[in-house]
């Protein structure tokens, strides 16, 4: 599956874990795909669900509108760091202030990668080891609105992937299970981008951006853990 | 069904509601706000889902997502808040989603002001957004079209999955008038085939640029528009069979254009009105009825000549041409009939 995708990339794991996700909660007939543009929506091809390619940053706006009429699908939407804190953190911030209903993944690799690996907002491959504000993190500025859970995972190995794993079924209990906002947000790699190989990446997300971005549960049933 | 003195605005967001609205996501502009007044204090009453969008750019994607659920949904703005809509409009006519958009026309270019204006007729009919695309374009040139064109601009944007602006300047917008209140409408989610419901046949439904999986998208395109075209045309004539002057003009200007055509026969000159529905497709068809014809005036509230080159065009330039244009000052009854006393 995803064979679209570079080598090592991280969406694959990441639908990969969604896939199992979807198929263990049974939904695959309720589940409609909000896709970011770029790299997200190379998936569009190879899923197994209804889905939209929203314009770029746009993703929350769609499945606003898509969820306030049906209110009883589960509307996942997806997108890369440039989408959710960069062209599209309008759209993130008013979204987590409504504490709109909605299950968000978001694939942080602090690049854009598509166009050939560019520094985003989230970019922290050259930043000063003790430099606590390089990159973009989401939870410095969404744990301040009144959503029900946000989490940070990395993409890397066995406990890691294990941790996103849990995190995501948590937000997506959460999400079937009231109203509210869930998100996680997923370090992801980009050997390609990066110019690294697997491992060499995985050490990289698993020491210099988890230094920046820290892993773990930051909003849990709404309620704030220090961060 | 109950009758109550009204603006155009809020006869269209009355309209709308008729038609079976059911989602509405927006940001307040003038001239357009009672729409979005009118709609914020009662859709709760109606079952409509209403929606403070942060942006107009959120606003029309908000409208997309409730437009591939199956709503009817609308945003409603004017001026640069339109501008910053043509990124959704061009996605939803790449995607073949319906939706409809009122565009309540302000003056100028940039920040521009309030007062009357048909500025942006050229933004809405050759397309406005990136790509190659034309939304369909309704214009009201009366609080009663106001009213009616909701229901039209649903059925066009659903029948060819295409957005459909309908738009009005300052003046249709804010003169009042009595007018019987339609009944709510219904629009069922499940209605259309291809909205998105959840994939329970085996094969997802997509919704993208419809050229990433339709191998012959240019005869699906060319199709498209030229069907628009032949079958969808759409204006008023007044007095046009035996007229040697016709002007053409919507919204306001028809208005006094109507008034001014009265009078004109009145006094004997032959003068006839085109008053266009449809901006896109433009209403060919209506210059070819014209038998006596010898000089076209278009009139409309823009500096340049938006219009007067889809008359020229129409017409394939075999008349005398003549425009009447401003910034926003509406010309009088008295002023259109000094200009066709001058051409007798």
């Amino acid at each position: 599956m995803y064979t679209m995708l570079c080598a090592g990339c991280g969406h694959r794991t990441a639908m990969t874990l969604l896939d199992e996700l979807i198929g263990k909660k049974r939904l695959k007939e309720k589940t409609i795909l909000a896709l970011d543009v770029a790299c997200c929506s190379l998936l569009i091809d190879e899923v197994e669900y209804d889905a939209v390619m929203c314009a770029h940053g746009r993703v929350l706006d769609v499945a606003k509108g898509y969820q306030s009429v049906r209110k009883d699908k589960c509307v996942i939407s997806y997108m890369g760091d440039g989408a959710a804190y960069s062209i599209g953190i309008e759209e993130m911030i008013h979204a987590a202030r409504r504490n709109d209903h909605a299950f968000v993944v978001v694939i942080n690799n602090g690049l854009y990668s598509m166009t050939g690996g560019q520094i985003a907002p989230t970019y922290v491959g050259d930043a000063a080891e003790d430099d606590q504000d390089a990159g973009f993190r989401a939870e410095k500025v969404l744990s301040g609105f009144p959503i029900r859970y946000l989490a940070r995972a990395a993409l890397t190995d066995g406990p890691n992937i294990e941790r996103a794993r849990k995190y995501l079924e948590t937000a997506m209990d959460g999400y079937l299970s009231g109203s509210g906002f869930h998100m996680v947000e997923l370090l992801s790699p980009c050997p390609t981008n990066y110019k690294l190989n697997p491992k060499d990446m995985g050490e990289m997300i698993n020491g210099q951006m988890t230094r920046h971005y820290p892993l773990g549960e930051f909003v849990k049933e709404g309620e704030r853990n220090p961060c | 069904m109950s009758r109550k003195f009204i603006n155009g605005n809020e006869a269209f967001a009355y309209g709308a509601l008729a038609a079976g609205l059911s989602f509405y996501a927006g940001y307040p502009i003038t001239p357009s706000t009672d729409v979005y007044e009118l709609l914020e204090r009662e859709h709760e009453q109606y079952g409509v889902e209403f929606v403070h969008a942060s942006s107009e750019i959120s606003a029309i994607n908000m409208v997309m997502g409730a437009s591939i659920a199956g709503a009817r949904a609308l945003t409603v703005t004017s001026g640069c808040g339109f501008s910053l809509m043509q990124e959704g409009i061009s996605y939803m006519a790449a995607d073949f989603v319906p939706c409809v958009i009122l565009n309540v026309m302000r003056e100028g270019a940039g920040l521009g002001d309030i007062p009357r204006s048909q500025a942006d007729y050229d933004q809405m009919t050759k397309g406005g957004g990136n790509g190659d695309y034309h939304a369909i374009v309704l214009a009201c040139s009366s609080i009663r079209d106001c009213m009616e064109m909701p229901r039209i601009a649903y059925g066009l944007a659903e029948k060819y999955r295409n957005p459909v602006i309908v738009t009005y300047d300052s003046d249709i917008a804010h003169t009042r008038e009595n007018v019987d209140i339609p009944l709510q409408g219904k629009a069922d989610i499940d209605r259309l085939p291809y909205t998105l419901r959840g994939n329970s046949s085996g094969t997802p439904k997509l919704v993208q640029n419809v050229n990433y999986h339709d191998p012959d998208f240019t005869r699906t395109l060319s199709r498209k528009y030229e069907e628009i075209e032949r079958e969808e045309q759409r204006w008023e004539a007044y007095e046009t069979e035996d007229a040697e002057i016709v002007l053409v003009a919507y919204s306001i200007c028809a208005c006094v254009c109507r008034d001014a055509v009265r009078r004109a026969r009145e006094a004997g000159m032959k003068v006839g009105l085109i008053v266009p529905v449809t901006l896109y497709p433009f209403p060919e068809k209506a210059f070819g009825e014209l038998r006596n014809c010898r000089k076209i005036i278009t009139v409309e509230l823009s500096i340049l000549k938006q219009m007067r080159r889809d008359v020229e065009y129409a017409t394939r330039f075999r008349y005398e041409y003549g425009s009447v244009n401003s910034l926003s000052a509406c010309p009088t009854v008295a002023d259109i009939l000094e200009i066709v006393r001058e051409e007798e």
